[in-house]
């Protein structure tokens, strides 16, 4: 096995050392939609220079963040609770990840950035979102409105009355 | 039993797949252990690895209260 994985690994490298990588990054949310291009264009730039190839890539959308990301700014924190998030994946040599790294992190108008090995392959799963937790959320829609269809009939008039002895009481 | 990645064929976990990756934290944003997830030592290692990512770019909560 190990021996398959060697040789897979050497046919796809193509003698350059090429490697498949993705980066995800938000971008600062006070930036326009139509500002938002140039600073894709420059990444990808970026990427070019370093002799990559894109496989494929996701537009930057305006994304809820889980918690606020507070960055740097002119020596003050800034906290953000949203960013347009975007990917990109691409294949490149080795030696192009140092400096890419390094200008995703300076680059100001993103917020944070990802930067990893991965695969070629298409990776995001069809997944529908699980039908077991549908089910149960059903049943106890169900089985409330029952409850209510047994007490409504029965109480309308006996209702008033209780309320009345209940305030009488008081 | 299968658990949820051999049930839908999912060969790799992706960190932007949100939806699915929520099925193997608590709700207090834990990622749960294999006895709760079901999931081969392979499979749980990538999970891990895309929750951990999903975290730093604030797809998911380190912490729900």
């Amino acid at each position: 096995m190990a021996e398959a994985a060697v040789i897979e690994k050497e046919v796809s490298a193509d003698a350059v050392g090429m490697r498949v990588y993705e980066i995800g990054y938000h971008i600062n949310p006070n930036t326009k939609e139509d500002e938002l291009e140039p600073v894709v264009a420059d990444i990808r730039g970026m990427i070019e220079k370093q002799g990559g190839k894109f496989l494929a890539e996701g537009a930057p959308s305006l994304t809820k963040l889980a918690y606020t990301i507070e960055v740097k700014e002119n020596g003050k924190r800034v906290a953000y609770d949203r960013g347009y998030f975007g990917w990109i994946k691409f294949e490149a040599p080795v030696s192009a990840v140092a400096p890419l790294e390094a200008a995703l992190k300076t680059n100001r108008d993103i917020l944070r950035s990802v930067f990893f090995q991965t695969v070629r392959e298409e990776t995001r799963a069809r997944f529908k979102s699980a039908p077991m937790r549908e089910v149960k959320r059903g049943d106890v829609i169900k089985s409330a409105p029952r409850n209510e269809e047994v007490a409504a009939p029965v109480s309308e008039a006996d209702l008033e009355k209780a309320l009345e002895d209940i305030t009488s009481e008081k | 039993m299968a658990n949820i990645l051999t049930q839908n064929d999912i060969r790799h976990v992706d960190y932007k797949d949100v939806d699915l990756l929520r099925q193997f934290v608590n709700p207090h944003g834990r990622i749960m252990g294999r006895k709760r997830t079901g999931l081969t030592a392979k499979q749980q290692r990538a999970v891990e690895a895309a929750v951990k990512r999903a975290r730093f770019m604030g797809l998911l909560p380190y912490i729900q209260k």
